[in-house]
């Protein structure tokens, strides 16, 4: 019987690992990550989803509090689990470029 | 979730970048029109999402006041990926074949087939026009007191008996029982509907009537697209068309009096519309030819009808009644007197005779409980209860209409049955429909778990029937939602006569895991 991969096994692609790069490194909206990666809004969006999906990464929206302070519209907010930062760990080991592409001290206050 | 232009978001400078407004309502069309794609439990968070991140992406590419092109398009790139992503999301959202199974057995999947037949047959009633004729358009019903005198030896209606020269004596004298007589013979005639001097003529035969010129006064019925004060041009003959054949010739077309056609040998002109068949009078006739009662003289056998004095009237104590008239040679003819106020029911009477008859039979076949003494009204509230009545009652409104489009659609569906024939098949198909079909609204009702009303399954034999005196014998089915289990007593005994509803508690819940479904 096939039994579920642990999440640090699972394979991601290089996109979905470059996708968790940027997060774990402080890119924490979609916008962000397109900036720091990119990548096209039709790629990043549906590989949070499906990173979303997967429970590598779970969602949360700002408070409106905050947003009508700064006179915009609220804004979602990505974060990497713990299954996340495991996941990360494996694709880092896998594709070393990773962490030269989007180093962690680049991240900055959002 | 409707999604709001919002434009306070950045200002438009007049003269700066004029296409800035055009530009913003590009990108809420695009994102709008890629909510469309998106699951509907999902849209608005995704709506809101794209919307926040797209006042970002403008702010950074194309502030407010800036010109140029790229900025818009980088925000145009950007909008154009939300349809990516909503087909993303799409794609790993419930399937429309999952959207389906989930509907399976619910009170909403029942309402929405009913509603369907219900506009089905009502499609199919507005398509076939002899139900349609019955529906709407044409008044049904002629003056009162009319009777349709024939030949008492002629076996059938359709059979004409009655010689002009009759007709003619009656006219002529004062009569005791009637006060105003039509006559009519049909004569198969060649007809060029769109006759054009120069061109070559389309010829059709025709079902012509040559009536009484008083015939349509008598019968009270309205021409329709008659014009009164017309002038007659060069005193041509009146014809007045029938239904069919207004379509088939004239296109339907409004303006159709005054027409010159030719028919037979001679010219006449269009005078109006009336409806087929729907008058009860016997003859197969496509249009009626009005002709001056001195020109009755010749011809064959016809019919005629008669309007009652109140003293014939009152002698009418039947449907149908003998009639001994003097004819023209002073004999003595016995001819019948058929009713046409009751030649035909109207279909509303008959349907709520079947349907009368179809209530009073319902306890032959099924029992008209619904299973609800055993429901336990604790365990279901209020609003539940009334939604389970709603529901039932929902079903009977659909099914009523319903039963009536389809029995119109088979009676008066086929024009070969013939009009008599079409009030026997629009009764007993009311009433077998009337029957079967609140049978199965009782039944069906009975099998909903009260708590969802959702339809129970898997139907299991428990007991044997050898055992049924002994311990229970019957069917146990199941809500699949994981609230209820109804008992179905194969044989109803003393002590368990009728359906049981067994109430599961949460212990239950690990068998329904992943099927427990939310109450509606």
């Amino acid at each position: 019987m096939a039994r579920e991969p642990r999440p640090s096994e699972t394979k991601l692609s290089h996109t979905a690992a470059l996708i968790l790069q940027a997060l774990d490194a402080g890119f924490v909206y979609g916008f962000s990550i397109m900036e720091m990666t990119g990548l096209p809004s039709g790629t990043v969006y549906p590989a949070m989803r499906r990173l979303e999906r997967d429970e590598l990464i779970r969602s949360n929206w700002e408070k409106q509090s905050i947003a009508d302070a700064e006179q915009r519209p609220t804004r979602k907010y990505y974060k990497l689990t713990a299954a996340g930062k495991t996941t990360l760990e494996a694709s880092r080991r896998r594709y070393p470029l990773l962490e030269r592409l989007i180093p962690t001290e680049e991240a900055r206050t959002v | 979730m409707r999604l709001s232009f919002n434009w306070k978001w950045g200002t438009w400078k007049s003269g700066k970048w004029k296409w800035e407004p055009a530009m913003r309502l590009l990108h809420f069309g695009l994102l709008r029109c890629a909510a469309l794609l998106v699951p509907g439990n999902r849209r608005a968070e995704w709506s809101r999402e794209w919307q926040g991140e797209l006042w970002h992406v403008r702010q950074a590419c194309a502030p407010a006041g800036c010109t140029g092109w790229r900025g818009e398009l980088e925000v145009t790139q950007f909008c154009l990926g939300a349809f990516q992503d909503a087909l993303c999301l799409r794609r790993t959202g419930p399937q429309p074949k999952q959207a389906f199974a989930a509907m399976e057995g619910t009170a909403r999947q029942c309402i929405l087939i009913l509603v369907a037949i219900l506009a089905a047959s009502d499609g199919i009633a507005l398509l076939l026009p002899g139900v349609r004729a019955e529906l709407m358009l044409w008044p049904r019903k002629v003056n009162p007191n009319l009777v349709l005198i024939r030949g008492q030896g002629s076996d059938y209606d359709s059979l004409p008996s009655i010689s002009s020269a009759q007709f003619r004596s009656w006219t002529a004298r004062k009569q005791k029982y009637f006060d105003g007589f039509a006559f009519y013979r049909v004569t198969r005639e060649s007809v060029e509907p769109g006759w054009v001097p120069g061109e070559r003529p389309d010829r059709s035969n025709w079902g012509v009537a040559h009536a009484s010129s008083n015939t349509f006064a008598l019968l009270g019925l309205p021409v329709r697209f008659a014009e009164p004060g017309r002038s007659t041009e060069g005193d041509l003959p009146e014809v007045i068309l029938g239904e069919a054949v207004w379509k088939r010739h004239f296109g339907a077309e409004p303006r159709v009096a005054g027409v010159v056609m030719r028919m037979g040998t001679q010219m006449v002109r269009i005078a109006g519309v009336v409806p087929d068949g729907s008058l009860g009078l016997p003859g197969r006739v496509d249009a009626w030819l009005l002709e001056p009662d001195s020109a009755m003289g010749t011809g064959g056998d016809g019919y005629v009808i008669a309007h009652l004095t109140p003293m014939g009237k009152a002698e009418m104590w039947a449907p149908c009644v003998k009639i001994t008239a003097n004819g023209p040679d002073e004999s003595e003819d016995d001819l019948l007197g058929v009713s046409l106020e009751e030649w035909r029911p109207a279909p509303e009477t008959l349907y709520g005779f079947a349907l009368f008859l179809a209530l009073l039979a319902l306890p032959a076949i099924t029992s008209v409980s619904l299973g609800e003494a055993s429901a336990n009204p604790q365990k279901t509230s209020w609003g539940r209860r009334i939604f389970r009545w709603s529901f039932l009652s929902a079903k009977i409104a659909l099914l009523l209409p319903i039963v009536y489009l389809v029995s119109l659609d088979l009676a008066y569906g086929f024009t070969t049955f013939g009009r008599e024939r079409a009030v026997y098949i629009q009764l007993i198909s009311t009433f077998l429909m009337c029957l079967f079909g609140l049978r199965w609204v009782l039944k069906d009702q009975r099998q909903r778990c009260p708590v969802c009303m959702r339809c129970v399954t898997h139907p299991a034999h428990v007991g044997q029937a050898s055992r049924t005196f002994l311990d229970w014998n019957g069917t146990e089915m199941m809500c699949m939602g994981g609230h209820t289990l109804l008992h179905v007593p194969s044989l109803p005994t003393s002590w368990f006569s009728t359906q049981r509803w067994l109430y599961l508690d949460t212990s239950w819940g690990f068998l329904f895991a992943g099927s427990t479904r939310q109450i509606p």
